[in-house]
């Protein structure tokens, strides 16, 4: 998986009907300059480990039963 | 009428109201006191709507009716639960206006029940944080040493209760945000089972993760409020400490914590021992992810319902969490989705380990009260954000759904309150909660209560 570039956060935000965040918001979420946000990209590569791990018919968890 | 009562359990002034030692007027009286007096220091408050509080306990004292389980006991809530004719402010400059038509399903409760709403918390700003941080309205610090967090999200709950300006509050807890500042502050921090009591009328942050919770200062509190607060109340199941099996787990909750926490937990573990309890070492499943699918949750579903203010009022937001927002559109529906699937099997693991267990006990959190403006901490040679140190060991609990309660059982050498965490099984609140009350009256251990002088 390639690193994250701004470019790409910046079409989603343009192109997909997305809040119109900032340039800099933008830019803080690719290459954290102020420490609000830091390791999204270390999520995405976490993402992308979980994306490989099979589930199997395992759905997604909803309200817990009292049985 | 002393300071003292300000510091006493629910169930002890609720004997004194009952008895008519104290009349629930001269409890609101002793109160707004306090919170004028301590106002700003503690920073606990809001808005506090003290003439309401002093009608609703003429009222009362007119015609006390003793049947009613909380009847006069003072209660407060974080910023982010609808009083009805109130402002509900998410401790954001975005909801300055946001008034409320109605209470909220708890909050109605707690009326119901005879509690007076004496005012609105303090919290990180829409509970996006542990460190309990807010620009608008100050940082709570934590009652035993105001250098310190009082630790959040539910920071002004938890002041508020720590520094005597209430005898009980409800917070919202998403990873760990009741029962962290209620621990790093001394008092007792409970979340049920997800989904035992209502989250209608409270402003959300993540649907998947949401639970009401209750600060109170003793676990016999907590089952008193959640008596009243519970959409069903089950059958107590009541087990003495002899019969539990206690699973301690193998690995994550008790790695990079310290030293006079782990102390701490140590003697717990052996008054359990003495008390006949058999403590079984449990294999949980691994962490390695959870902070990861934690986030790919939350941010998303915050967002999601943020949506509504964003395009009107975005710049008010704070810059922090306006960036957690942006990170929020930026994830693929497909690894929130993902996300959710692996909560579930982190549900079926936990079910299995409760096949062999009655409850979990971990420490509270692995750090004490860290200093207010510290942005990270080392504890073990293991370094991470202040917010993800004081919610390490509470924030799978919200995953999986499971009752976890926290409880005082120690003081550090700082100064600062040390807490552990016992984890119940699905639905069986009312047991974790009796099983924290046999601990609370059984171990020898009181923690006095804050030096506020």
């Amino acid at each position: 998986m390639k690193k994250l570039d701004k470019q790409t956060l910046m079409g989603i935000r343009d192109q997909f009907g997305s809040y119109p965040w900032d340039d800099a918001e933008i830019s803080e979420l690719v290459d954290p300059k102020l420490g609000i946000i830091t390791g999204f990209q270390e999520l995405l590569d976490q993402l992308e480990v979980l994306r490989k791990v099979d589930l199997e018919a395992t759905p997604p968890a909803g309200d817990i039963s009292s049985k | 009428m002393t300071a003292t009562l300000a510091f006493a359990p629910l169930s002890e002034i609720s004997t004194s109201l009952r008895k008519r030692e104290v009349s629930a007027t001269q409890l609101i009286d002793l109160y707004a006191d306090r919170i004028e007096r301590l106002a700003e220091v503690s920073k606990a408050f809001i808005r506090v709507d003290i003439e309401g509080a002093r009608a609703r306990a003429e009222s009362i004292d007119k015609n006390f009716d003793g049947d009613l389980p909380l009847n006069g006991i003072p209660y407060a809530c974080k910023d982010l639960f609808d009083v009805k004719d109130l402002p509900t402010t998410g401790g954001s400059q975005v909801l300055q206006d946001n008034v409320a038509h109605q209470d909220a399903e708890v909050v109605r409760r707690m009326n119901q029940a005879g509690a007076i709403f004496i005012g609105k918390n303090n919290l990180h700003e829409f509970a996006y944080g542990a460190t309990g941080e807010n620009t608008l309205y100050g940082t709570p610090p934590n009652p035993y040493d105001p250098s310190r967090l009082a630790g959040g999200s539910s920071s002004g709950s938890a002041a508020a209760l720590g520094f005597g300006l209430c005898a009980a509050a409800l917070g919202t807890d998403t990873g760990g945000s009741v029962r962290a500042p209620a621990s790093l502050c001394g008092l007792v921090g409970f979340k049920p089972t997800y989904g035992r009591i209502s989250t209608e009328n409270v402003i959300p942050y993540s649907w998947t993760l949401d639970h009401i919770g209750t600060l109170t200062r003793s676990a016999a509190d907590t089952g008193l409020l959640f008596d009243s607060l519970a959409l069903e109340l089950r059958p107590p199941v009541q087990t003495g400490l002899d019969k539990l099996t206690i699973g301690i787990p193998e690995s994550f909750f008790f790695e990079h914590c310290d030293s006079e926490i782990l102390d701490s937990i140590d003697a717990l573990m052996n008054f359990l021992r003495q008390a006949g309890a058999n403590l079984k070492p449990v294999p949980m499943p691994s962490m390695e992810f959870t902070r990861t699918v934690s986030l790919t949750v939350q941010m998303p579903e915050a967002l999601c319902y943020h949506n509504r203010y964003l395009e009107q009022r975005g710049h008010l937001y704070s810059q922090d969490f306006r960036a957690g927002l942006a990170l929020g559109q930026c994830l693929l529906a497909e690894q929130y989705i993902r996300a959710k699937r692996f909560i579930e099997t982190y549900r079926n693991d936990m079910e299995s380990v409760f096949a062999e267990v009655d409850l979990i006990l971990t420490p509270a959190t692995p750090v004490i009260a860290p200093k207010i403006g510290v942005v990270e901490v080392t504890v073990d040679g293991y370094s991470e954000p202040a917010g993800n140190a004081i919610t390490r060991y509470t924030s799978f609990f919200n995953m999986t759904g499971h009752p976890a309660i926290t409880l005082p059982c120690g003081l550090h050498s700082e100064g600062l309150p040390i807490g552990a965490q016992l984890v119940g099984k699905h639905f069986g609140d009312e047991q974790l909660i009796d099983i924290a009350q046999q601990i609370e009256s059984g171990y020898d251990f009181q923690l006095r209560p804050p030096d506020l002088d």
